[in-house]
């Protein structure tokens, strides 16, 4: 067996040293549809980064009945940041609030000396963990009972919710296209050095080789193709996405891109898998073809 | 070793190859198949290898019914017959020595063994000294013994040669011819299928002719024609 692997390889980097043309088409095939691949998973990534940062920065508001106390406020304060589901909860007392909007508002509103008494309640805002929480998370609040109105925003976090999905189901689904795609350019690449090679493939067959040994050399081929092209894609995406990233990190700032080093490693390992596999599974389809036709 | 029994094949196409044939050829016979282009001779031989099967009867090679050899069988058919083309179907960018040692290999053959095998076909057929060149660089009969050493170098029990002289001129075709002779007498069943009528008449060997698909005429040192 040793001796027929070595075999195997041997031929298939003949093939790939005889068919320089055609072996470059099939890596930069590969390449390009990877990037692409590649591209497009990272774009998905960032955009359900951003929904995702968005939704986390969406607040509740809670105000107290107008004669609760201070201290009862701090109590208060402290049941709200043990509800299930509340990240951060921050206070904000009537005076302070009284403080802040008459900074904002008192120079350029003639409140006409309606208003001596401090009508404000004291206010809490609330952060929950997702924005499927924010509901939940104002139902316990109102049911604290000294809690006059909840407010947050229902219409925003559903139009947020269904953005999310649709990123997530069209990206799947732009994806698995983007994957057949790729694999049939792969297998109509190979299958160019296969036909260039059917000589070869009639004469093995007619001195006696076994059709699994007519196939080792074609998918060892697809999986060096792949391996290279896969290979290539990895460096390209990854050099870009670091510079670009960079670059939009400087220009804006507060624009959250994605930088999970572990979820970028797993992107990049796939497009190597995802190159040997494709050269692998189109060496593989397009040697079974032309073995097909051989008879 | 070679036996048809009420062999018909009509291709898909209609056309009608061989008709009803009748043909026992034994162990370590030499037989020249002639007849004119069209007569069936090609398709007879790709019958005995399984390149095609027939549409009736029954094709016995070593006892082994050929036409209903499973698809997984056929490789293994195949290393027991050796078959020479008149193109000879050498691979070009392999040296002589590399396209005999390739019908080894392709059977799993170990290193050691190819080589002692392929250089002792290739002395054979007198093509040691050109093991390696490319194909292009070789006449037409050196081609052809490159041919036959590929189709010899497993030591099958039979060999098929279609129209061996059929790109050659005249001296060189009787060398070739001398030396499928040879190889008939280190025991090896030969099928010559030829339109070569001067190499039939000085061999006379076994002829059986085929016209139209029909098999017409079986002798004993035959000569091309009656």
């Amino acid at each position: 067996m040793f001796s027929s692997l070595e075999f195997f390889t041997i031929e298939a980097f003949r093939s790939l040293r005889r068919g320089t043309l055609m072996s470059s088409v099939a890596v930069v095939t590969i390449a390009v549809s990877l990037s692409i691949f590649g591209a497009f998973l990272l774009l998905i990534m960032n955009l359900s980064n951003i929904v995702g940062t968005v939704s986390s920065r969406l607040d509740l508001v809670a105000y107290t009945s107008q004669n609760l106390s201070l201290e009862d406020a701090g109590a208060i304060q402290i049941k709200i940041a043990k509800l299930p589901g509340v990240e951060h909860v921050e206070f904000t007392s009537k005076a302070e609030a009284w403080k802040k909007f008459k900074e904002d508002f008192g120079g350029k509103v003639d409140l006409g000396g309606a208003l001596h008494d401090n009508p404000l309640p004291h206010t809490f805002a609330v952060r929950v963990r997702t924005p499927e929480l924010l509901p939940v998370a104002a139902k316990a609040i109102s049911d604290l009972g000294v809690i006059d109105e909840v407010r947050y925003s229902g219409k925003l976090i559903d139009r947020m919710k269904s953005l999310v999905s649709a990123v997530r189901v069209g990206g799947i689904s732009l994806i698995a296209l983007l994957s057949f795609a790729t694999l049939l350019i792969v297998v109509n690449t190979i299958r160019l050095t296969v036909i260039a090679r059917e000589t070869d493939i009639y004469i093995m067959k007619l001195v006696g080789a076994t059709n699994t040994f007519v196939k080792w050399p074609f998918i060892i081929e697809g999986l060096i193709l792949g391996l290279i092209g896969g290979g290539a894609s990895f460096l390209i995406l990854k050099f870009s996405y670091e510079s670009v990233a960079a670059r939009l990190g400087a220009a804006l700032p507060f624009l959250p891109v994605f930088n999970d080093q572990f979820a970028l490693t797993v992107i990049y390992a796939s497009l190597l898998i995802g190159g040997m596999g494709l050269g692998l599974i189109g060496g593989y389809i397009s040697v079974s073809r032309a073995l097909k036709n051989e008879g | 070793m070679i036996e048809l029994k009420g062999v018909t094949k009509v291709f898909p196409s209609g056309i009608d190859a061989l008709h009803d044939i009748n043909l026992t050829i034994g162990k370590e016979e030499f037989v020249f198949l002639v007849g004119s282009s069209g007569a069936g001779k090609t398709t007879l031989m790709k019958l005995l290898y399984r390149e095609e099967k027939p549409t009736a009867g029954k094709v016995v090679v070593d006892r082994v019914n050929v036409a209903e050899l499973a698809p997984d069988q056929v490789p293994y058919l195949r290393r027991n017959i050796g078959v020479v083309f008149q193109d000879f179907k050498l691979l070009p960018k392999r040296t002589i020595y590399e396209n005999v040692a390739f019908a080894l290999r392709v059977t799993g053959a170990p290193r050691s063994t190819i080589r002692r095998k392929a250089m002792q076909a290739l002395e054979l057929v007198g093509m040691l000294r050109r093991a390696n060149s490319f194909p292009d660089e070789l006449s037409g009969g050196e081609k052809q013994r490159a041919c036959i050493a590929r189709a010899i170098v497993n030591n099958p029990p039979i060999l098929l040669a279609d129209e061996p002289t059929g790109n050659l001129d005249p001296t060189t075709s009787w060398d070739i011819l001398q030396l499928l002779d040879k190889i008939n007498k280190r025991n090896t069943t030969v099928v010559v299928a030829t339109h070569n009528k001067s190499i039939v008449d000085e061999m006379k060997r076994r002829v059986v002719e085929l016209e139209e698909g029909r098999l017409v005429r079986d002798q004993q040192l035959g000569m091309y024609s009656v």
